[in-house]
This record gives structure tokens, C-alpha cells and sequence, in this order.
């Protein structure tokens, strides 16, 4: 019974002990710092896997306390909290032991270091916010402690990344704080439930829960990415290859697409949702973002700020997903909340590797890396497949799940929406893998380091190899229990039948 | 688990795995081509030993993966596994040293595509293994690096991309017509869906991409020539006939009457036997010719794939046919191909039989009595008789195939003349001569005692034919000479003046 209490809050605490200890380490203590990390990482990753098993099962951990009058803060863990915080603490772990390589040398880390583990904290607190309130405040804390991971170079362009991050993400804060004000004024403090709140709902509300609806949607997709509130995620990609790769696959854009899937299924409930009417023009949103990041993707250059628009087309997937009202469809969008993200992980990792490597940071530079860097460019290759939705890798179980679910929902546009968004993202990424493997490399590369034995530093090489693994085995594996799948069929069992 | 399910897990695990050993030190890869020719070995085992009918049911793979085997798909594996035996055999003599791991990296991922998919049952199985040797196929086109090749490579890439997306919204609107995973269950529940004709549409052309329907052919003859010989000659051979069986284990066959399909694919079938070969034969590369003599040979499946469409009642005995006819035309076109690269021996006893060993598999393909065409030929012609096919078309079809033979023939020659100037004298590496005469033996001879007698539905006379039949195999023949000696006097005289 105890441990049911202490499970969530453990969790939380491992990453926000860690930012404690690694904020009052010396800049020198690399070994300790690197230790705390990993170990921090570690412990944490295990209580996930605790949770993941006790909540398969059926255990309710939770611990809640009254903040103020009609104001509770409240941690819980169900299948969906279990889905962002297994993503969240896997991550973490292969993130921050890519980010010791990466910052080897570099100033100020244990200031970046502290920040990372507060940033992951933040993430654990989204996953297991029981109500709008809780999300509200890790939500606020993530922004606030992603802000100095952006800026973390400290250049000219950094800190305009920064500026223009910090503008976005604050309206947006703003205005969901707006929404949840206007909700509880509505109808009182409404703890996360799977079916949602509004199943019989009075008529006379539908204007304001419409009104509402807007207003959460809107504070939620600016860190989501959604168009037209996306201008902010291009340009964070100045930050170091780690944090991009944590804020695209985990931390800031699925903290927003989370926080819809919140809303829908647990605070109106899928079906309310449909009754309102608001289901569909999300819809149509998400399908238009979808095609607009892969069309801006199109025309760039860097490789970095490719990503950064593959992403705003990547997560409006998921959104899509559950606009589809099914359950097939539901499985589809919730499973690329994890299948985007190890895909995308992988990805920034190798641009990355290429950066610290060879220096190669634009399209036109990537000319025979492949020979230079195999490990690298398959795991690339692995990504970039996955990302245009190739079987067997994860990003095709996405796809076809959630063109399953389209056509049970009787919205067949929506396939002509992933044919296209695949064709656009094979005309993108294809032609890398080209440079990558059929061009001859250049005599010298921008700015070339060497690590002994493997293409680049262990520390770099392994994480960019699993996760290109996971990738694999996402798909391969699809329909084995534990799979990204089968977890995102048993939230949607739990929604709707709940 | 039966063996057989184990040796399938093998046969597609073996050279699916092989390109690991590329991330040996690049002294030690080279030994990476001397393992090209084993790749296939146990898919051919599972392919000549195995009856069929037995099952894998892997429930955690994919969308749930079930691998089976059954007297059509054993056709296609063996035909897949010998050729990518023979050719890569033949590769160990052709590959020089230079991006010798990239070329033996795709060409594992494309034969393992290759022999996955005509085990796969289950959608996504077959529709992964499909796109892996699409996209790993890729590699083997572009190889050399030409600027030609790299052309070819892209319309080819293209093409491909829309091609499998095609299937892709097939396959997704079948699966969900039929609500199921497996492809068993797609041709029943196409033909009861609302959606019909746009389900076919997408898996017709997405399939015909890879089969060179006509409008969809343009890669063909710009991407089977500048590939490496021996890749060209699986790519026209054994891959191309992908796309085929894409169709026929997931159009309706059977189930309903489609006779504006039908129509559709006979026209296209028409198109392609004919209009190939007036393109070819205007071609001046041997593998340019030989790569629209690949689409014409295709057109006259399609016939077949037509003939079947149109009428439920006939599906179940043209399949053996089409089944048939793929063995032969695969293992003569990959003979062909083959024989490309090959040198010529300076004595002229030695050179005779080489070109006799040469023209034979392309005689065959014309039909030459006792070979493996004068088969399918007789079968195809029996198979499409105007009096058995309850089609509206079928009597354009006897006089369809006997203008495919002329044609045919008429390719056939035009390859050899070419083949004839631009063929260099000298001595061939030994694996390259023994890649090319395996070719050609198994072509000739091991054919006779592949399965292809299926069901006994295949009822052509095999070593007497009847004088009627004879002649009906001659004719044709006849006439492509007549016209091939007419364009030669022709173009003497023209040269003259």
C-alpha cells in the first residue's frame, strides 16, 4: 500500500535529486557528476519498469494533497502516464549518457547537466500529473528549465532561440492557465479519468466547453508545434544535438501532444469530444501541420532545421490519431507518441555524431559519410526509413494503424493525408541516404576528430545504435505484449470501455 | 517447430544477416563476394525439398506473421533461389574491388526481400519484404556510379516510392474491407467491397510499377541495363516477377467476373508484348534489348493475368500457367542476361557453342520445340483458348500471342546481333563462366525436373508435341526470321547507296 504512494514520488524525485546534487558539484567533478547521472538515470528507469508492470496489472498508485480550496496537486499513474514516463525514463538514460560524450570539453556543464535532470523531472511530472493543475505547474516548470538548455551555446543566435522559445511557450502557458481557470470556474477541479468528464453534459455548457476546448488546444500546441504556433521549434535547434534530440522525442513537443491527449480522453472523454463537435477541425489541423512541416522540409538546408520541421509534421500524428474516433485509430496516434520519439532520438543523435565528428552540419556536406561513419548513417538510414513510414520499422506500424482506424472511422481522406506526408518525407530524406551512401566523401571533411577504435566516442556511438535498434525492433516486434502496440491498445481498451 | 518453418526462418534470416559482415575490416570484407552464391542455398533447399503446405505462425511479429508455402509461391521461391544463385555465382567473377561491401550489402537485403515476400502470407510481412528489395534494389542499380546510372537510379527511386505507396492504400483498404491481416482473405472481401475498383486500381498499377506494366515501364529499360550484369539479371529475372505476385495473391482472382479489368490488363498485356519489342528492336545496347524483351515477356503474363480477371471460372487453371511461364521465362532472361558479360573463346569450335549456348535460352523464349517455352507456350495457348475463356476479348487473344511470339523472336535476334558487336574476345574469370553456364544448364535442362507440373493441370505434350502444334510454335518463328533477314538486306542496301 505504501509503496503505491511512493512509487510516483520516487520517480519524480530521482531526476529532481539528481539536478539538486549536480547544481552543488563542483564544474570539475566530472566522474561524480557523470556517476550521479547515470545512477540517477538507473534507479529511475527501474521504478518505471515496477510501475509499467504494476499498473499492467491493474494497481492504482497515486498520492494527492489539497493545495489550496478546489485546488489539489495530484500524481498518478496510469497506462497513459506509464506510456510518457517509460518513454521519458528510457530516453533520459540514453540521452544523458550521450550528452557526456557530446559536452566532453565543453564550459559549464554542470550547470547544463543540472538542467537536463530538471528538464527530465518536469517530463516525470507531466507523465504522472493527475489533474490539469499538477500538469500546469511541471508544464510551466519544463519551459522554464528547457530555457537555459537552449541557450546553452550562448551565441547571438542562441539567445534570440531563446527569446523566441520563451515568448511562445509563456503565451501559450498564459493562455492555458486561462483555460484551466475558465474550466474549474465551469466545472470544478476535474482529476484525470479515463472516459472523461463530460459524457452527459448539459447543453448549456456545450458553447463554453467548445470555448474551452479552443483555448486548452491552442496553450497545449504551441509547444506540440502545432501550425501556425510552431515558429518557435526550427529555430531551438541552435541548442547542442542532446537537448534537441530530448526536447523533439520526449520533453517539449510531446509534453504538448500529451497534454491534448489529456485533454480529450480523460477530461471531456473521446465521445463528449465528438458530441462537441471539436473532434474533426482538430483533425483537419493536424493534417494540414502534418503536410505543412514536410513541405517546409523540403527546402532546407540544415540538417538540424530539417528535423526541426520533420518534427512539426511528425507530432500532429498523434493528434491526428486521436481525432480519429475509434479505438484502432486512437492506438495508431497514441503509439507514435513513442514510436516518434525513439525515431527522432535516433536521428538527432547522428546529426549529432556528424557535427562532433566531422563537422558536417549541412545537407550539401554529407557526401560520403557513410563510408566514413556506417554505424552512424545506418542508424540514420534506420531513421530516416522509419520516419517515411518503411516496414517493417516503427513509423509503418503507425501508419497502418492509424489508416486502419481512419477507414473504421469512416474518414478515408485521412489515408490520402499519410500517402502524401510519405511521399513527402521519402523525398526528403531519401536523398540524403544518397549522399550518405552512393556519393563519393570529399578529400577532407569541414572538421575532422578521431576516437581510436569505433567511427566516433563511445559515448555517442552506443545510444545512436540502440536506438536505431528500438526502431527496428518497434515494428519488428509490434505485436508482442509490452510493445509500443500493445501498451497504446491497452490505454485505448481502458478509454474506451473505461 | 517443423523443419521446414526453420528453414525458412533461415533462408530469409541467412541473407538478411550476411551484410553484417560488412562491419568486418575492409581487408577481410573482400571475402564478402565469395558468400553471394551460398546466400540463396537454403531457400533453394526449402524450395525443392519441401512440399508445400506447411506454415509458420510467428503471432509477435508485425501485425501478427504467418509464413507458408503453397504449390504458386514454391514456384516463384525456386525460381528466385536459383537464379539468385546462378547470378550470384557469376557476381563472384563480374564484381571489381571497388565499393565491393555496398554492392554485396544490397545485394544481401535485395535477395532477402526477394525470397521473403514469396514466403510472407501475412500483409505486413510481404508488403516489408516487398519494400526492402525495392529500396535495397536501389543500390544495385546505381552501383557504378555512371552518370547513367545514377539517371536511372532516381526515375527508378521515384517510381518505386509511388509505387509502393499504391500498394500501401491498397493494401490498407483491402485489409480493412476484409478485416484482416493476412493476404489470404484480401481477393474475397475486394471483390465484395464498395470501394472495388479503386482497391484494384491502387494494387494494379503499385504492383505494375514493379512488373513493367506499359506507362509505368519508364524505369525498365533505363535501370535492368546500367545495373552490374549480374544484378540485371535477377532485377529482370526474379524481381520483376515480384510485382506479379503482388497481383495474384491479392487481386480477386476467382471471386467475381471483372471483365472491364480484364479488358483493361489485356489491353495493357497487348500494349507491352508489342509495343516493347518495336522499341527494342530499335535499341542498340544488348541489355536495353533484353530489358524491353523483359517487358514484352511480361505483357504476355498480363494476358493471362487479364484472361483471369475476366472470367472466375478459368482463375484456378491459368495460375499454374502463369506460374509455369514465370519459371521459364525467368531462368531463360536470366541467361541471357548473363550471357551479356561473357567473353568470347578465341578458337571457333569453342566460340560456335557459345553462341549456340547463348541463343538457345532465347530461342526458348520464342518457343523452339523441346524447350521450356515450347511449355509454356502450348500451355498458355491452351490456358487462353477462345472456346474455354468466357471473355469478351478472347478472340483477339490467340492472334495477341502469336504476334507476341514474332516479336519475341524478333528481340531475341536483335540481342544477338548486338550482343555480336559489342562482345569482347578473351578468357572469362572462372566463377563468371560457371555463373553463365549454370544459367544457361539449368534454363535448358534442370528445368525439366523442376515442380512445375502442378495439379497435372499443366497438360502440354512435353517431348511429342503433334504436328499441329509443332507448326503452331514454328510459324511464328518463321515469320520473325523472314522479317529479321528482310531489315537486314534492307538496311545493307540503304548503307550501300
Amino acid at each position: 500500500m505504501m509503496l503505491s504512494v511512493w512509487l510516483p514520488v520516487l520517480a519524480l524525485m530521482t531526476s529532481l535529486l539528481a539536478a539538486v546534487v549536480i547544481f552543488a558539484l563542483p564544474e570539475q567533478g566530472y566522474r561524480l557528476r557523470t556517476a550521479v547521472n547515470l545512477g540517477a538515470a538507473l534507479v529511475k528507469l527501474g521504478l518505471v519498469v515496477v510501475m509499467v508492470w504494476g499498473v499492467f496489472r491493474g494497481v492504482d498508485y497515486g498520492v494527492s494533497f489539497t493545495m489550496a480550496p478546489g485546488v489539489a496537486f495530484v500524481l498518478k499513474a496510469d497506462a497513459l502516464s506509464m506510456m510518457f514516463a517509460g518513454l521519458s525514463a528510457v530516453l533520459w538514460l540514453l540521452t544523458t549518457v550521450y550528452a557526456v560524450g557530446y559536452l566532453e570539453d565543453s564550459p559549464n556543464r554542470s550547470r547544463f547537466f543540472g538542467f537536463f535532470s530538471l528538464c527530465v523531472a518536469s517530463t516525470m511530472g507531466i507523465a504522472l500529473a493527475g489533474n490539469l493543475f499538477t500538469f500546469f505547474l511541471f508544464y510551466e516548470m519544463l519551459t522554464l528549465s528547457t530555457y537555459p538548455l537552449v541557450v546553452h551555446r550562448g551565441t547571438e543566435q542562441a539567445l534570440k532561440a531563446g527569446r523566441t522559445y520563451l515568448i511562445y511557450t509563456l503565451t501559450g502557458g498564459a493562455v492555458l492557465l486561462l483555460a484551466i481557470a475558465w474550466l474549474q470556474g465551469v466545472a470544478g477541479d476535474l482529476p484525470f479519468r479515463e472516459g472523461g468528464h463530460f459524457t452527459e453534459n448539459d447543453p448549456a455548457l456545450h458553447t463554453s466547453l467548445i470555448g474551452i476546448f479552443v483555448l486548452l488546444v491552442a496553450g497545449l500546441g504551441v509547444k506540440a508545434a502545432v501550425f501556425p504556433l510552431h515558429g518557435w521549434l526550427p529555430q531551438a535547434m541552435v541548442a547542442p544535438a542532446p537537448v534537441s534530440a530530448l526536447l523533439h522525442a520526449v520533453a517539449v513537443v510531446k509534453a504538448g501532444a500529451f497534454g491534448i491527449v489529456r485533454v480529450v480522453y480523460n477530461i471531456y472523454g473521446v465521445e463528449a469530444s465528438s458530441v462537441l463537435g471539436v473532434l474533426e477541425p482538430l483533425a483537419w489541423l493536424a493534417a494540414f501541420t502534418i503536410l505543412y512541416g514536410s513541405v517546409r522540409a523540403l527546402w532546407q538546408v540544415d540538417l538540424k532545421r530539417l528535423l526541426a520541421f520533420s518534427t512539426v509534421s511528425q507530432v500532429s500524428y498523434i493528434i491526428l490519431g486521436i481525432c480519429l474516433f475509434g479505438p484502432v485509430g486512437a492506438a495508431g496516434g497514441l503509439v507514435h507518441l513513442l514510436h516518434q520519439g525513439i525515431m527522432k532520438i535516433t536521428l538527432f543523435f547522428c546529426a549529432g555524431n556528424y557535427a562532433e565528428t566531422l563537422g558536417i552540419h549541412r545537407l550539401d556536406e554529407m557526401d560520403g559519410a557513410g563510408r566514413r561513419m556506417p554505424a552512424t548513417s545506418f542508424a540514420f538510414t534506420v531513421g530516416a526509413f522509419g520516419m517515411i513510414g518503411a516496414p517493417p520499422l516503427a513509423g509503418f506500424i503507425t501508419k497502418w494503424t492509424m489508416g486502419t482506424g481512419a477507414l473504421d472511422a469512416g474518414m478515408d481522406w485521412v489515408i490520402a493525408v499519410l500517402v502524401l506526408s510519405s511521399l513527402l518525407n521519402a523525398a526528403y530524406f531519401l536523398p540524403i541516404l544518397h549522399r550518405l551512401w552512393f556519393r563519393d566523401p570529399p578529400r577532407q571533411w569541414p572538421h575532422e576528430r578521431r576516437w581510436g577504435r569505433l567511427e566516433t566516442s563511445a559515448w555517442l556511438y552506443w545510444p545512436t545504435l540502440v536506438t536505431a535498434v528500438v526502431t527496428i525492433l518497434a515494428g519488428v516486434l509490434a505485436s508482442l505484449p509490452f510493445s509500443p502496440l500493445s501498451w497504446a491498445e491497452l490505454i485505448v481498451l481502458r478509454e474506451y470501455s473505461p | 517447430m517443423p523443419p521446414e518453418a526453420l528453414a525458412a526462418v533461415v533462408a530469409v534470416c541467412l541473407p538478411l544477416l550476411y551484410p553484417a559482415m560488412a562491419l568486418l575490416p575492409s581487408t577481410r570484407a573482400r571475402v564478402m563476394r565469395f558468400a553471394l552464391p551460398l546466400l540463396p542455398l537454403p531457400a533453394l533447399l526449402l524450395a525443392v525439398f519441401s512440399d508445400p503446405g506447411w506454415q509458420l505462425d510467428m503471432p509477435w511479429l508485425l501485425n501478427g506473421g504467418l509464413w507458408a508455402m503453397d504449390e504458386l509461391r514454391r514456384l516463384f521461391l525456386l525460381l528466385t533461389a536459383v537464379l539468385w544463385a546462378v547470378a550470384g555465382l557469376y557476381a563472384v567473377g563480374y564484381l571489381k574491388a571497388d565499393h565491393l561491401r555496398r554492392f554485396c550489402v544490397c545485394w544481401g537485403l535485395t535477395l532477402a526481400g526477394n525470397i521473403g515476400l514469396t514466403l510472407a502470407v501475412d500483409i505486413a510481412s510481404f508488403y516489408s519484404f516487398f519494400a526492402l528489395m525495392t529500396f535495397a534494389g536501389y543500390g544495385l542499380i546505381v552501383h557504378e556510379g555512371s552518370g547513367e546510372a545514377l539517371r536511372a537510379g532516381r526515375v527508378y527511386l521515384v517510381m518505386a516510392v509511388f509505387g509502393e505507396m499504391a500498394i500501401l492504400a491498397g493494401l490498407l483498404l483491402a485489409s480493412a474491407a476484409a478485416d484482416s491481416q493476412m493476404l489470404a482473405d484480401l481477393p474475397a472481401a475486394i471483390a465484395a467491397a464498395p470501394q472495388k475498383n479503386l482497391v484494384i486500381g491502387l494494387l494494379v498499377a503499385g504492383f505494375g510499377v514493379k512488373a513493367g506494366l506499359p506507362l509505368l515501364h519508364f524505369w525498365l529499360p533505363l535501370a535492368h541495363p546500367v545495373a552490374p550484369t549480374p544484378a540485371s539479371a535477377v532485377l529482370s529475372g526474379a524481381m520483376i516477377k515480384a510485382g506479379l505476385l503482388g497481383w495474384l495473391v491479392t487481386l480477386p482472382f476467382g471471386e467475381a467476373a471483372l471483365p472491364g479489368w480484364g479488358a483493361l490488363m489485356v489491353v495493357a498485356g497487348a500494349v507491352a508484348a508489342l509495343g516493347a519489342a518495336l522499341l527494342g528492336v530499335c535499341q542498340r545496347r544488348p541489355k536495353t534489348v533484353l530489358a524491353y524483351s523483359s517487358i514484352s515477356q511480361m505483357g504476355l503474363m498480363v494476358l493471362m493475368v487479364g484472361g483471369a480477371l475476366a472470367d472466375p471460372g478459368r482463375a484456378a487453371v491459368l495460375f499454374p500457367v502463369i506460374a509455369l511461364y514465370t519459371l521459364h521465362h525467368g531462368l531463360a532472361k536470366g541467361s541471357l542476361f548473363l550471357s551479356a558479360g561473357v567473353s568470347m573463346p578465341t578458337a571457333a569450335g569453342a566460340r560456335a557453342v557459345t553462341w549456340l549456348l547463348i541463343a538457345l535460352p532465347g530461342l526458348s523464349l520464342a518457343g523452339l520445340p523441346f524447350t521450356s517455352g515450347a511449355l509454356a507456350k502450348l500451355a498458355m495457348k491452351e490456358g487462353l483458348s477462345a472456346d474455354k475463356l468466357d471473355f469478351a476479348l478472347s478472340g483477339y487473344l490467340s492472334p495477341l500471342m502469336t504476334a507476341g511470339a514474332v516479336a519475341t523472336l524478333l528481340l531475341v535476334l536483335r540481342y544477338l546481333w548486338t550482343l555480336a558487336r559489342t562482345q569482347k574476345t578473351g578468357r572469362n574469370p572462372p566463377a563468371l563462366a560457371a555463373g553463365w553456364l549454370a544459367a544457361t544448364g539449368m534454363s535448358l535442362v534442370a528445368f525439366w525436373w523442376m515442380p512445375w507440373q502442378v495439379d497435372g493441370l499443366v497438360k502440354a505434350p512435353v517431348w511429342l508435341p503433334k504436328m499441329y502444334q509443332l507448326w503452331a510454335l514454328l510459324w511464328p518463328m518463321l515469320v520473325a526470321f523472314i522479317l529479321a533477314a528482310g531489315a537486314l538486306l534492307v538496311s545493307r542496301s540503304v548503307k550501300k547507296r
